[in-house]
């Protein structure tokens, strides 16, 4: 019985250092609002960061036990993209963030493996990366759904998807730089709770109609939060294919028949609809996460997975491990 | 058999009388050869489906193809004028909704009819709803998701959902098919239509929830097209939100998905299993007949698909086909 997390984060050490007394991280800087908040200021946006995202990788592990939670496959903050900054900007903290996780992974290798964030604005520097970072013992790496505003599935990242096939990269995307839903309104933490899971169903209507599932056979995706909306929807993305134009892009199998060519994780909250999720794609595609250390984290995610009625004890041990062992060789 | 489609799509016949007579319908012309299209405004340009012509016999035929037994008509949103100024809105409402009712009383046991209405000026909205349903014989308005940019939480617009609740007026939400969201990323590989439509449906109902207005408006009767989109799917991340974030919290005392099962949802959900999800979600009595027409090409119609279903007992499609629209349009 093991228990690997895919979707769990770290803001690393080396921010809070540089941040220290007003100093800045790569132009990264950190304030505290009235309450004593930390915030991160990247930018013109401001990121808020709960206590645990300056926890030590040993208080890390001590939750981590308390949770019941073996392994953290490790990706860095999601506010911390920076692909809207300077390319150079990006190209740092990126290298600064995936050392430092490569020091943790290094050091507990039993309970840290090792996802990196790749300065996407500029997909030579990205690439370039990757591959360093695949050198080093990564298991691939976490990315937005757009790269200021445009989708993945544009012709200038496939030599991206060309390298992350080929590398054996499994790439997980994550909202980081907002979501469409911020486009109508900033409400009720809606551009979260309601964008999060449109931008993922995006990424799948854009990899697949576009074509990169396609050119990219043995490319490994994983879709957080379940993939959002996706396999709920996918019925109305079927029609939607039907009715394209013909192009050297359009799939010739319907998007539903791609639904198994990804991986998911299992935030998606309510015991209904992970199940739907499990059937929708199949048992051997549902990957453990807890979104780890934020406020939409999972709740005793361990003790939730093992106790529900609608799945099988074969179901619950595939989620909990057995896929993400066989997936990121751990 | 009865069935009753609360969802079927329909232009005017004013409307075509002004565009073949040359002349602009509010602001729109026909573009190009054949009369096929319409430029609405700068930016948008629809094509027209011919069905969306039909007298009402015409459509009656269509109909019995279809084993359909009753229609609930409404304008097509793409031609919605909330863009128009408040008079020019509020002529077009009246002239969309005089032809809507009469179209309705060429055959009254087929059809039963939505208004729409000029919300880009919420008193005449009022008026115009009063108008429709205490004179006209509709059952309620058609309304869009959003109104130039505004969402329906705001303020503004109480006073109308109060209208609508104190006449028993049905409140049917519709998007923009091509027009919506989604065009603020991308108008490529059929997006708008594939995702941005559910996505403007789902936010609907997290608006209507978390803005409070269905916490205001206890009794306000209101159905969401494409079965509210992903919106149930999604839920257990919406109560998730509600418990951590206060700006969740202004406006509701309980997690959103205390109010699902005041809604309703049309069948347009495009599987089975999302439909037997939906069921699930919000409860038998909240699930109801649409067809989209005459876009979507149901297999074999769009009462047949219902009856074929497997995962349903007869007591559940009858409640979807008919009970529930009978119960709640007062047919």
């Amino acid at each position: 019985m093991r228990s690997i997390d895919i979707h769990a984060h770290l803001t690393p050490q080396c921010f809070w250092r540089a941040t220290e007394n007003g100093g800045d991280w790569h132009s990264l800087r950190r304030e505290q609002d009235s309450r004593g908040r930390e915030i991160a200021l990247v930018g013109d946006r401001r990121g808020g960061l709960p206590p645990k995202a300056r926890w030590t990788p040993e208080e890390r592990m001590t939750d981590m036990d308390s949770l019941g939670v073996d392994v953290h496959v490790l990706s860095p903050y999601s506010g911390f993209y920076n692909y809207g900054l300077d390319a150079a900007v990006a190209i740092a903290t990126s290298r600064d963030s995936n050392d430092e996780i490569a020091q943790m992974v290094k050091s507990w290798p039993d309970r840290f493996a090792g996802l990196g964030t790749l300065p996407m604005q500029d997909v030579k520097a990205a690439i370039a990366e990757l591959e360093r970072i695949m050198q080093a013992g990564f298991k691939g790496a976490m990315i937005d759904d757009h790269v200021n505003g445009k989708l993945l599935d544009e012709a200038e990242f496939l030599p991206f998807w060309k390298a992350a096939e080929q590398s054996g990269a499994l790439i997980l995307f994550h909202q980081g730089d907002g979501t469409i839903v911020d486009f109508r309104t900033d409400r009720y933490h809606l551009p979260n709770t309601i964008g999060n899971l449109a931008d993922r169903a995006v990424t799948f209507c854009s990899l697949v109609l576009g074509g990169v599932m396609d050119a990219c056979p043995d490319l490994k995706i994983c879709l957080s939060h379940g993939g959002g909306y996706t396999c709920y929807g996918i019925g109305r993305v079927d029609r939607g294919w039907r009715g394209l134009p013909d192009s050297p892009t359009k799939p010739e199998q319907p998007p539903s028949a791609y639904l198994n060519r990804f991986y998911y994780d299992c935030i998606v909250y309510t015991e209904e609809s992970l199940r739907y999720l499990i059937d929708q794609v199949g048992a051997d595609r549902v990957l453990f996460g807890t979104d780890w250390p934020y406020d939409m984290v999972f709740d005793w995610p361990v003790s939730w997975i093992l106790a529900l009625e609608s799945l099988s004890q074969e179901e619950k041990e595939l989620i909990l491990w057995k896929n993400l062992e066989k997936l990121l060789d751990l | 058999m009865r069935s009753i489609d609360i969802h079927a799509h329909t232009f005017t016949r004013s409307m075509f009388t002004t565009l073949d007579s040359g002349q602009d319908w509010y602001g729109m012309h026909y573009e190009g050869e054949g009369q096929q299209s319409l430029f609405i405004k700068e930016g948008k340009r629809v094509g027209i489906n011919p069905k969306l012509r039909f007298t009402p016999e015409e459509r009656i035929e269509d109909m019995d193809r279809l084993g359909t037994e009753v229609q609930v008509v409404s304008l097509h949103t793409q031609v919605f004028g909330y863009h128009l100024d408040a008079a020019a809105g509020l002529a077009q409402a009246r002239e969309v909704n005089d032809d809507i009712a009469e179209f309705v009383q060429e055959a009254p046991q087929r059809f039963a009819g939505m208004a729409t209405l000029p919300v880009q000026d919420v008193g005449a909205a009022i008026t115009e709803l009063d108008r429709s349903v205490n004179t006209l014989g509709l059952k309620g308005a058609e309304l869009d998701t959003v109104v130039n940019g505004r969402n329906w939480d705001e303020p503004e617009f109480l006073p109308l959902f109060q209208a609508a609740e104190s006449m028993g007026a049905v409140l049917f939400f519709h998007p923009q098919p091509q027009h919506n969201i989604m065009l603020e990323r991308t108008n490529r590989l059929a997006l708008p239509n594939c995702v941005g439509v559910p996505l403007e449906d789902t936010l609907l109902v997290a608006t209507l929830i978390f803005g409070g207005v269905l916490e205001k408006c206890p009794d306000l009767k209101v159905c969401v097209a494409h079965g509210g989109g992903p919106a149930c799917f999604g839920l257990g991340r919406l109560d998730r939100g509600w418990q951590v974030r206060s700006e969740a919290r202004v406006n509701i005392s309980k997690p959103p998905s205390a109010y699902m099962r005041r809604l309703y949802y049309d069948t347009v959900v495009m599987s089975e299993t999302a439909l037997r999800f939906l069921i699930d979600s919000v409860g038998i009595d909240r699930v109801v007949l649409g067809s989209d027409y005459p876009f979507v090409p149901w297999d074999p119609s769009p009462a047949g698909w219902v009856q074929g279903l497997e995962s349903l007992t007869q007591e559940e499609k009858d409640r979807i086909l008919w009970k529930n629209l009978e119960e709640l349009l007062g047919l």
